[in-house]
């Protein structure tokens, strides 16, 4: 039964990684409230920027189409292991420092 | 047993239960997806609820959560470790009873579900983003795993602390 589980879950979430809509719009949270939305199509040069709370601050690089955090000074790393989305699919989250982004289809 | 020793034990089961808990927070994550992690201080918490008893393994838990947290330095992950640890126990509360001791790894696998829900839970109250549910189902996934594992883990612990108890040292 339990095996029949992880089976299930592994497949439900690769299955949930390729649904994505390919969104424009990049928002970002960060403890509860939305701090930015960037529409993504609208960027032509990448550029980076810092977001910073009392948890701590992550780096957050924006190309087109695409929003990735490229540093975070939070132990796990585990939001620039993500590397970049650009798709609805899978947000990136920064728990330690209640930071979420994630994308949707309309601007 | 007796008090004192009940006691004793516990003290012990807390500051291991915490070592583990402290040494695990230095390893880097094996995925990068959040929340998954092998959470090995759980075998110190189903120690404790199948030699001592409930009370004293919510004792020898939120001990090591609240401490775990400040000797981590990240205060700020206090509220999903305690919420995923309040659902994680609730859960093997009532379940311990339910399956015999050969079968505590089914006690940890549906803790370690529990434990994870309540994380993400926690999660999303706290974000006030939904999306991140999908997460979900690869929180599922290695629940099974870490909470297996971690079964057998504490099985073995038992087995070692009643040949120790057995042992000509104690009468």
């Amino acid at each position: 039964m339990f095996s029949a589980l992880f089976i299930l879950g592994c497949g439900v979430f690769l299955w949930l990684k390729n649904t994505g809509d390919a969104g424009s719009v990049a928002d970002i949270w960060l403890d509860g409230e939305l701090i930015e939305s960037i529409d993504l199509n609208a960027v032509t040069i990448p550029y980076e920027f810092e977001v910073s709370s009392e948890y701590g601050s992550n780096v957050i690089h924006v190309s087109h189409g695409a929003i990735a955090v490229t540093e975070a000074d939070c132990p796990d790393q585990i939001c620039v292991a993500q590397g970049a989305i650009a798709d609805s699919a899978i947000p990136i989250v920064c728990m330690p420092h209640r930071l979420v982004i994630e994308i949707r289809g309309e601007p | 047993m007796s008090r004192t020793k009940r006691l004793a034990l516990m003290a012990a089961l807390a500051a291991i239960a915490l070592t583990i808990f402290v040494a695990e927070a230095q390893l880097p994550p094996p995925v990068p997806i959040p929340g998954i992690k092998l959470g090995l201080s759980n075998i110190v918490t189903l120690v404790a609820m199948a030699v001592l008893g409930r009370r004293e393994a919510g004792a020898v838990l939120a001990v090591r959560i609240l401490l775990g947290s400040v000797f981590t330095g990240s205060v700020s992950a206090l509220i999903f470790s305690a919420a995923g640890g309040l659902f994680a126990y609730l859960v093997m509360c009532l379940t311990v009873n339910l399956f015999p001791r050969k079968l505590l790894w089914v006690v940890s696998t549906f803790a370690a579900l529990a434990h994870n829900a309540g994380q993400l839970a926690a999660a999303v109250w706290v974000s006030g983003t939904p999306s991140i549910l999908v997460y979900a189902p690869a929180l599922v996934a290695s629940g099974v795993v870490t909470g297996v594992f971690t079964g057998f883990g504490a099985m073995y612990l038992i087995r070692a602390l009643e040949r120790l108890n057995r042992g000509p040292a104690s009468k």
